[in-house]
């Protein structure tokens, strides 16, 4: 009895195991994978490339579609990849950020991108720059350090999320 | 008196007393039609009602003599500047069915010059290229507000022969009539402020912060016509016109009514008349028909229109100024040139 019990629980485990097999493997690979935002956009675009935790976000996100602005946030610098950035903290100018960077290239911008959606103070950003953000970007900006600090502003063309 | 009979007199006398408001007024705009009827042209974008698309228009001050200068039923046109010896206009041509974005506009398209009338259009570079152009005193030259700065172009070589810093300017760069400055929307200690610019020395003063732009030189170079929508309204708010010295000392309002958004302030070439659209939408609407163009009499100033109660607490001692209202249009222009065309 006991063994007739054991032989249909193998046999019905089997008959499953096509079905099983995908959503383990799935499981497994989500563990080992971490996202570390690399894309072929952000390895190649701008001078400059980074991972950095985004420290504060000054001021609300104005979402108008009659308006495009640039909004400085302060980032943690955690990792350079490419360029050298000496400062452990940087300012940098995201375009339109009320928009996901997949929809924001416009017709005054037609060259910035990434696959953040929200900015959230706390995420990780891998982003590529360029500097100073003046000599890549003509449209308003809102920089609520103006004044206080004197580091450069970055212009952030490709902002991916990075998981932590 | 029967009490019924006193309501009914008052009634009647305040319909009689506004119908005698609103002729007086009318006749006082007649008055202003008249005034101005025979100073010049006016040119300014507006869709044409046989293709639909923007064309180049041009009026009499009074809205008399319309006619379309382009007619281009496959492009779209914007943005129009006569010289300042009224022979030659600049303005923007857009791919058909581009939407003419109130702020993106002078990137957008191709440069264009030609006669006065409209006739012998030539494009000046490729698409895109010298935006935001903007006629010297003596129309050889035109100065480009462009990501690596203000360049100043020679329109017989077509070469540029001098470059400024653009020091924040952002958008809607205009050359002085005197030579010496520039002015423009620039990023200072905040975006969207009027600032004005030395054009020999690249020195830069703000002229008015805030949610100020599209601003233009009046006649004497040494004062700036511009919109601002000021802080403190009742939500969003609403754009008035207003006008300042160059080193921005006192300002004060040209024309506000609550309501409206009023965009595309210009002077006529002796100073005495502004120019203006008057539009419900922000933005001036560019993007969808325009809006109203109107004239009032800068002597007028400052003037209010419509009931604006807030405006009118702000403003105590504003008029209400006889404002003349032509066709639905966007950046209209005034020359005194007679500008040839055909009648």
């Amino acid at each position: 009895m006991k063994a007739t019990l054991v032989r249909r629980c193998i046999r019905h485990s089997l008959k499953a195991a096509p079905l099983l097999w995908p959503v383990l493997l799935l499981m497994v690979s989500c563990a080992r994978h971490v996202d570390t935002g690399e894309d072929a956009n952000v390895t190649s675009r701008g001078s400059f490339e980074v991972t950095a935790r985004l420290e504060e976000i000054r001021g609300n996100l104005i979402d108008d579609p009659m308006y495009d602005y640039a909004h400085v946030m302060k980032y943690e610098v955690l990792r350079v990849h490419r360029g050298q950035i000496p400062e452990d903290t940087m300012y940098v100018g995201h375009y339109n950020p009320a928009k996901p960077r997949d929809r924001v290239a416009d017709a005054r911008v037609p060259e910035i991108g990434g696959n953040v959606r929200r900015f959230r103070v706390g995420d990780l950003h891998r982003m590529a720059l360029e500097v100073p953000i003046d000599e890549h970007y003509m449209g308003g900006i809102i920089n609520k350090y103006f004044g206080e600090i004197e580091d450069p502003v970055y212009w952030a063309i490709w902002t991916n999320k990075v998981a932590q | 008196m029967n009490p019924t009979r006193v309501l009914w007199l008052a009634a009647a006398t305040g319909v009689l007393s506004a119908c005698m408001a609103f002729g007086a007024q009318d006749q006082r705009i007649g008055q202003l039609a008249k005034e101005v009827a025979g100073k010049g042209w006016i040119v300014y974008a507006a869709r044409s009602a046989e293709n639909e698309t923007w064309d180049l228009f041009v009026m009499r001050p009074d809205g008399a003599q319309r006619r379309n200068i382009t007619n281009t039923p496959d492009q779209e046109e914007g943005g129009p500047r006569f010289s300042p010896d009224g022979k030659r206009l600049l303005y923007r041509r857009f791919p058909k069915g581009t939407v003419i974005h109130h702020d993106l506009w002078g990137f957008q398209g191709n440069l264009v010059i030609a006669a006065a009338d409209g006739t012998n259009p030539v494009e000046i570079g490729a698409n895109r290229e010298h935006p935001w152009a903007s006629w010297s005193p003596d129309g050889k030259q035109i100065a480009c507000l462009t990501l690596k700065g203000i360049q100043v172009l020679d329109l017989e070589t077509k070469k540029i022969v001098r470059q400024l810093p653009r020091k924040g300017i952002y958008q809607q760069l205009f050359w002085s009539p005197d030579g010496q400055w520039f002015c423009g929307v620039a990023n200072a200690r905040i975006m969207w402020t009027v600032v004005r610019m030395d054009a020999a020395t690249g020195a830069l003063n703000v002229v008015h912060e805030f949610q100020s732009c599209t601003p233009d030189w009046f006649p004497d170079s040494q004062h700036i016509i511009f919109p601002s929508r000021p802080a403190g309204q009742k939500g969003y708010g609403f754009t008035q016109l207003w006008m300042s010295d160059g080193e921005g000392k006192e300002p004060t309002m040209i024309y506000g009514e609550d309501g409206y958004h009023i965009y595309g302030g210009a002077l006529s070439p002796d100073g005495k008349y502004v120019l203006f659209t008057r539009c419900r939408d922000d933005g001036g609407g560019s993007e969808k028909s325009g809006a109203p163009i109107c004239i009032m009499r800068l002597s007028d100033a400052p003037a209010i229109g419509g009931p604006s109660p807030a405006l009118r607490r702000l403003h105590p001692g504003a008029k209400d100024a006889p404002v003349l209202e032509l066709v639905d249009g966007w950046e209209a222009h005034w020359t005194y040139a007679e500008i040839g065309v055909k009648e």
